[in-house]
């Protein structure tokens, strides 16, 4: 009797609360929600291009935004502005929710998560295939209606950043920055070594064997991480390598890296962490190789322009350092030019959709630009944004990166931004296998290839 | 005679809906899914034992993942144990430091796995860490053992991040020996047992049963082990540091391949049980035979 008594309580309890958890579930599907990609801008997001005093009368829309762009980020001070310049501005209208994340990699995982159960926040940065993951479930809204409806933002972004981000016609994110990377040096250490920046590979290594023989160590390099500041090297050694490398270079999501280019830049990469890098270089994060070249204890280190605002900061670098760093574009007259992926809209109704839509118009259009330009030393995507007399007196060097990609004629994207998000993880397992002699540069050319093909 | 039916029923209630919420629905799901091809964005398409037979005959990844995660479950059951066992057994006999070090030996357990990993890869960095620079000192001036990503010392240097610090093993023993009668220790003495044997003949047989709780739960906790590999060698150099846990996050993120995530899930899982019956059995947990 009393065993029959708690297996039918035990029983009917679970069964009742698998059926609550089932139904929570399955109800996040809210009455004016429709299906994302079917949205197209409403009346009153139309209207929104110009001033309106009605919506002010309104509540405002909330909106969900997750930012990594907080704490010690680069783009910390930009994000921040870009959210304070939005609310002065449209704040009666929208309220932007913003949660900070603390880093690029936990926001990645959480927007992965959060893409499984659908349930992704209004506006996404759609990096390390992000994108690919809300296109292929239909969990964002393309911008081909909002764009066709003001021109103005279509040409503040421009034809190339657009075309960057479309697929089958649908432009799915918005690019906010353009990356333009080359490297910078150390001037001192370049006159003491008796050098100028490279115009072939093989003077790139001639010149990191003079600084060897000054005395210096020639490269901020590391292979942890998603391995940077090393890939830019290698992506601009296949980038410059002729037509099939930058071809390569240019190919998003490269299925077969068992090619003569790879093969032989894996090879020169090898070689420049065996000999000319720090003796942490092989599993270190990007903040050791920042570190090492802001200390001097290191010649070059490639990286973007957001790195200028380090140099002259002395909690980085030593007082006066910014004055002894130069640019210059990798050999062969070649630089890594690529717009980032940008934002997403995956708004799930269409207030929250237009809202989401506005935001991402601010961040990306002339006076988002400007702001991340003056306050983040970002490169604008569009040439109407150009750095104010006084952020080119602050940070000269800034200005010489802008000419050095112009004058700069081989333009090749970085592996960040081609390969699937598993290659681009893998990096840091095959760098040791390589410079520990596990493997040769064919081998880690055919474990890319491999790699890349289990991705889903 | 009190009715205890309603009673009982009301109080089951709040745990079974948690496990049912938390554990029960999660785990039909993790099982469910772990025979389909499931990638976020798609519908799980039903694909049978494909995975499984994947795992085990052409997955050299999961396999190197399931050895490391074994070596690194018996390590944590024998030898973590027994330096946990045995410190508890030195601090019993209260000498004058035994609070402070019992205190000492506690602090790398209430630091978080992301701030010991940070900790241990400034430690062991090759151009500032603390050990290579104590190595300088002794001179040898190149002295630049890269520990995390060099073959021969990375699963060592993973390896040392967790298993010394045994501070709840020694704990959960102290409190057993504390419950130990004293009249069996005075009898012991009257008869001129030494201190070595007390413990040896009296002390350790009758810890059979905490110890055998403390290697269920330092074995189970490699199971989960993935905070320290994270941030240290993230699995590497090429594998030779990945367990089931990160190998699981690997292909579910990084691959967007759930389905066989899941499915290297569930033999964690199995796993598990299996390593917890054979505890049970060999130290008879519950059994009051000593």
């Amino acid at each position: 009797m009393n065993k029959t008594f708690y297996k039918t309580s035990s029983t009917i309890a679970g069964v009742l609360m698998l059926l609550a958890s089932v139904t929570a579930c399955g109800s996040n599907s809210s009455s004016g929600s429709s299906a994302p990609s079917s949205g197209s801008p409403s009346a009153s997001a139309t209207a929104s291009a110009q001033p309106s005093n009605q919506a002010a009368a309104k509540a405002p829309v909330k909106i969900k935004y997750l930012t990594f762009r907080v704490g010690t980020h680069a783009s910390a001070k930009l994000e921040a502005e870009q959210i304070k310049q939005f609310n002065e501005k449209y704040g009666k209208e929208i309220e932007v929710q913003v949660e900070e994340i603390p880093s690029d990699s936990a926001y990645e995982d959480k927007i992965k998560i959060l893409a499984a159960s659908g349930d992704i926040p209004d506006v996404v940065m759609g990096k390390n295939g992000i994108n690919d993951i809300l296109i292929k479930g239909n969990l964002a809204t393309p911008f081909n209606d909002y764009l066709s409806q003001d021109p103005e933002w279509a040409k503040e972004i421009g034809d190339e950043a657009l075309a960057a981000n479309t697929r089958d016609g649908k432009v799915w994110s918005i690019s906010d920055q353009k990356q333009t990377v080359g490297y910078f040096y150390n001037k001192e250490m370049f006159d003491k070594a008796g050098i100028k920046p490279a115009q072939t590979w093989d003077e790139f290594m001639s010149n990191n064997e003079k600084l060897k023989s000054a005395g210096f160590v020639p490269l901020a390099l590391m292979t942890g991480e998603n391995a940077w500041t090393t890939n830019l090297i290698l992506a601009s050694i296949v980038g410059t390598s002729g037509e099939a490398g930058n071809k390569f270079m240019n190919t998003l999501h490269p299925s077969d890296f068992n090619t003569p280019e790879m093969i032989d830049a894996l090879g020169k990469v090898k070689t420049m962490l065996e000999k000319y890098t720090t003796k942490d270089a092989i599993g270190a994060g990007y903040a050791n190789a920042a570190n090492n070249f802001c200390q001097a204890k290191a010649a070059i280190i490639a990286n973007g322009p957001w790195m200028i605002g380090d140099f002259s900061d002395t909690t980085k670098c030593a007082a006066g350092f910014d004055q002894k760093v130069g640019i210059a574009a990798f050999p062969g007259n070649g630089m890594i030019s690529s717009y980032e992926v940008g934002y997403m809209n995956g708004g799930k109704t269409q207030e929250t959709r237009d809202a989401a839509e506005k935001f991402i118009r601010f961040k990306t259009g002339l006076e988002g630009q400007r702001i991340a330009l003056e306050f983040g030393n970002v490169v604008p995507v569009s040439d109407q944004v150009q750095p104010s007399d006084e952020l080119k007196q602050k940070y000269p060097l800034l200005v010489e990166s802008i000419q050095v990609g112009n004058q700069s004629q081989v333009h090749y994207g970085s592996f960040d931004s081609i390969v699937y998000p598993n290659v681009s993880d893998a990096w840091k397992l095959l760098y040791p296998e390589l410079v520990y002699n596990k493997s040769t540069a064919e081998e880690i050319a055919k474990k890319l290839s491999e790699i890349a093909a289990k991705n889903k | 005679m009190i009715n205890y039916k309603g009673y009982i029923t009301l109080f089951l209630v709040p745990t079974i809906a948690l496990f049912m919420l938390v554990y029960a629905v999660s785990l039909v799901i993790l099982f469910g899914t772990s025979f389909t091809e499931w990638s976020t964005g798609l519908k799980p398409m039903f694909v049978g034992f494909r995975n499984y037979i994947q795992m085990f005959s052409d997955d050299a990844s999961f396999k190197e993942g399931f050895w490391n995660t074994t070596v690194w479950v018996l390590l944590q059951s024998t030898v973590h144990v027994l330096i946990g066992v045995v410190f508890a057994i030195i601090l019993n006999m209260k000498e004058f430091y035994w609070k402070f070090a019992r205190t000492v030996f506690m602090f790398p357990n209430i630091i978080s796995g992301a701030a010991v990993g940070m900790l241990f890869l400034c430690m062991l960095n090759p151009n500032f860490g603390a050990v290579n620079s104590i190595a300088r000192l002794f001179g040898h001036s190149d002295y630049a053992q890269n520990w995390f990503m060099d073959y021969a010392t990375a699963f060592l240097s993973v390896t040392m991040t967790w298993l010394p610090y045994a501070a709840v093993v020694t704990i959960l023993i102290l409190a057993e020996i504390a419950a130990i009668p004293d009249s069996l220790f005075e009898s012991a003495r009257i008869d001129g047992a030494s201190e070595l044997k007390i413990n040896l003949f009296i002390v350790i047989p009758m810890l059979r049963n905490i110890i055998g709780t403390c290697v269920i739960l330092a074995g189970t906790s490699m199971l989960q082990k993935m905070d320290i590999i994270m941030m240290t060698t993230g699995g590497g150099p090429g594998n030779t540091t990945l367990n089931l846990p990160m190998y699981i996050y690997k292909t579910a993120m990084m691959e967007n391949n759930f389905g066989y995530s899941n499915s290297v899930g569930v033999f964690l899982i199995g796993f598990g049980i299996v390593f917890v019956l054979l505890a049970r059995y060999l130290f008879r947990i519950g059994s009051s035979e000593v």
